[in-house]
């Protein structure tokens, strides 16, 4: 369940109503939280220490081809640990992180939003997609979509992020860099 | 389409397939624009769509480029795509377990055979247009249905994917060059090679890239990172303070014995800049363990590479193999930057280790170079947006006139030491950019290799040579 | 009817005959495929049914002709297709019999 290197089996037990609705405030407060730039409070509010956050590059392979689009171990934007994401965000916290400073304009867009029970109560699965519009200076943009395949696992009345498993539609990057996370 | 009466005596020949590798020609006017005695660079070399098309004629026609490691196809049929310029390439292993690079041009109407980014045990590529089929020798091996049965103007046997003029590898890089004149690619590399040793030879059992590769776009000029590399660590103190201060905790540090033991070596437009400071670049991955890791290593590597180079392996220094092959030492990250027209590249990163690194010392290379130098990673995210706007800003007419100042370290070579190449004091010094340009300059300039290998950019005792025979 | 009626014709000597494609041409009829695995032999056109290729130039791989040029595999024996293009037919396997002098076989139209 929190292998970052397993893919999600087929989950077919949707989580209620409640936790479904508290799911979903929980992702889009984490988006808006990341919209603000405030990375810091990202970590402590939204991740748990436990977390995997792993973004693989996505090759073009024929179908046939069993390695497919990604294999775990090899070339990845990011396979981090909390203490990773964190030498991440200490960057963010510099004023001469150029690439931030002028701010960037950011909009996390959170959509397709589906959360199953699993065997463990105290993780739900959840997947969703999202487009990540960054904006800067006068016209540089970059749009990003992709899916994610997330593991969250209740923290008293709410829930921390355990793993997050990242898949681009991208296979060049077509911007100069990532400089938030997703 | 050919309805002259002299074309109807051609009817019934064969078309002539044969490879076209284009003749470079001579541009002197954009060589002069590099001003070696002002040390200066002309801004519309980073601007111009007509300097751009001499690039890829004096420079990506000509130049060994570098195309895969080895180890990314190790079995025969195993194959990667990649880019000599703008020129699209396949890299295959052959049934001999030799490599060869084919343009990934179908020459029936010029569409991609491979789609794909790589793949293992191939059996041959065919266009997705027409079903015409080639082995993975390039041959033509046949098309779909029948209908080429009765052309008797149709031979197979003359028909194929074009190779590259010339492939060759240097301690399991393979390069690749259009120019069947080209010399080899160990005297294009020239004595640069001592400086390659010490990421690709530092260990007997040699090197190989970890699996996959991070691709991305900058709209920047090619040379600018080019450059950046070649011979610019001036930039870490103010683009990565960030970067160093997140991971290091402080600031980027050459080490208390800079003034002594720092310098910049070139060759052919081939550059390093390097201190002996042993670990600087390998600390900046985050992991004390590869430093450790590092410092156990020094006497088995100062008893393969002597003392010198030893110290190189993990030290702060940055290099690049003309014109657009870069790597870090000490961070592993190897790179091509491959242009897109004046105002664009496209990026491809990898990570280099020794096969016989323990597994989990690979991993922290593999992860500290996606810390580091990868689109998230924490100095490269800083270097993008310099580099665009060193390439935009140029988009003004009258900025674009306007002199750039490449003037740091002149009047700092240094032949007293005992190292290959063109020696200056310093790592932190212009001089590696000057003779990269000046390399530029000699493409533009030359239409030929004899030229290119004996001009101001050549190791010193080439240049003694000449001189003497002059 | 017409294939019972028809002799069993001399193929070449067994010797000849390896795990590659050996390409007979026999007076009279189109060329053949020839090869063995596992002991057992096999007779097939050597014209590929897709784009008149000749296997012959192609090779054997998990007991299955691969053609040179597509890639189509026939499974050998009954021929059938995998990964062939749109529409390539099934290959056609002759009966044959190894003989003290020689593969034979019944050379069906």
């Amino acid at each position: 369940m929190l292998d970052i290197a397993r893919p999600f089996s087929d989950f077919t037990r949707y989580a209620d109503a409640d936790t479904e609705r508290q799911v979903t405030r929980f992702l889009y407060a984490e988006a808006r939280t990341l919209d603000r730039e405030a990375y810091e409070e990202w970590l402590d509010r939204f991740i748990d220490k436990d977390i995997r956050y792993w973004m693989p590059d996505m090759e073009t392979r024929r179908r046939d081809d069993r390695r497919g689009a990604f294999c775990y171990g090899e070339a990845a934007y990011f396979d981090d640990s909390w203490d990773e994401l964190h030498v991440r965000v200490k960057r963010y916290n510099e004023p001469s992180a150029w690439a931030d400073n002028p701010a960037t304009r950011h909009a996390h867009l959170i959509s397709n939003i589906e959360v199953f029970e699993t065997d463990d109560p105290q993780l739900v699965a959840v997947c969703s997609a999202f487009t990540n519009v960054r904006n800067r200076n006068e016209t540089d943009q970059d749009i990003i979509h992709g899916r994610r395949e997330d593991v969250l696992r209740r923290h008293g009345d709410g829930f921390k992020l355990s793993r997050r498993r990242i898949f681009i539609v991208q296979n060049v990057l077509l911007s100069k860099n990532l400089n938030t996370f997703l | 389409m050919c309805e002259h009466d002299q074309c109807t005596s051609h009817a019934g020949q064969k078309p002539d397939m044969r490879p076209v590798y284009p003749k470079a020609g001579s541009y002197p006017h954009f060589a002069k624009l590099v001003d070696t005695q002002k040390a200066q660079v002309d801004r519309k070399v980073f601007h111009d769509q007509e300097i751009y098309e001499a690039e890829l004629r004096q420079i990506f026609g000509r130049a060994w480029l570098f195309l895969a490691h080895e180890s990314q196809i190790p079995e025969p049929g195993d194959f990667l795509r990649t880019y000599m310029g703008e020129d699209n390439v396949i890299v295959v292993r052959q049934r001999d377990r030799s490599v060869n690079a084919f343009l990934n041009s179908c020459p029936h109407r010029g569409n991609r055979v491979c789609m794909v980014d790589a793949g293992k045990k191939a059996r041959g590529f065919i266009c997705n247009y027409h079903g015409w089929s080639f082995g993975i020798d390039g041959g033509l091996r046949g098309t779909d249905g029948k209908v080429y049965d009765s052309d008797a103007t149709f031979d197979k046997g003359s028909i194929g994917l074009t190779p590259v003029a010339q492939i060759a590898s240097y301690k399991g890089l393979i390069f690749a060059t259009f120019d069947p004149d080209a010399p080899s690619l160990e005297e294009f590399l020239g004595d640069f090679t001592w400086y390659l040793d010490v990421m690709l030879d530092n260990d007997e059992g040699g090197t190989e890239f970890i699996g996959g590769a991070i691709k991305s776009v900058i709209d920047c000029n090619w040379k600018f990172p080019a450059e950046n590399f070649v011979g610019d660590i001036l930039h870490a103190f103010w683009t990565h303070q960030s970067g160093a201060q997140a991971i290091l905790g402080g600031g980027v540090d050459l080490g208390a014995r800079y003034d002594e033991l720092a310098f910049q070596a070139s060759v052919y437009g081939h550059g390093i800049e390097t201190n002996l400071d042993k670990v600087g670049n390998t600390r900046t991955l985050g992991y004390p363990e590869l430093v450790d890791y590092v410092f156990s290593r020094q006497k088995a590597m100062a008893d393969r590479l002597g003392e010198v180079r030893a110290r190189m392996v993990g030290a702060v220094s940055s290099a690049t193999v003309f014109p657009n092959f870069s790597f870090l030492p000490g961070q592993a990250t190897f790179r091509v930057w491959h242009p897109r027209g004046p105002d664009k590249i496209e990026l491809v990163v990898w990570t280099l280790v020794n096969k016989n690194m323990p597994e989990h010392i690979k991993e922290l290379y593999r992860k500290g170079v996606m810390m580091t130098f990868s689109p998230a990673g924490v100095f490269e995210m800083d270097d993008g947006e310099n580099w665009e706007y060193s390439t935009r800003v140029n988009q003004g007419f009258v900025t674009r006139q306007q002199p750039l100042h490449y003037a740091l370290g002149v009047g700092t070579r240094d032949d007293s030491r005992d190292l290959p190449g063109i020696i200056h004091k310093g790592s932190l010094n212009d001089a590696n950019q000057r003779l990269f340009y000046t390399r530029w300059a000699e493409f533009m300039r030359f239409d030929n290799w004899h030229d290119l290998q004996n001009g101001e950019t050549a190791p010193p005792q080439r240049m003694a040579q000449r001189q003497a025979a002059e | 009817m017409m294939a019972d009626a028809l002799d069993m014709v001399r193929i070449c000597d067994l010797s000849e005959i390896g795990e590659e494609i050996l390409k007979v041409s026999l007076e009279g009829h189109k060329p053949l495929g020839v090869t063995c695995l596992d002991g057992i032999y096999y007779v097939f056109p050597d014209t590929c049914p897709h784009a008149n290729e000749s296997l012959s130039k192609g090779w054997i791989e998990d007991g299955r002709v691969v053609c040179p040029v597509h890639f189509a595999e026939f499974e050998l024996g009954n021929g059938a297709v995998h990964n062939g293009p749109s529409g390539c037919a099934r290959l056609t396997f002759y009966e044959c019999e190894a003989r003290i002098d020689g593969l034979y076989a019944r050379l069906t139209s």
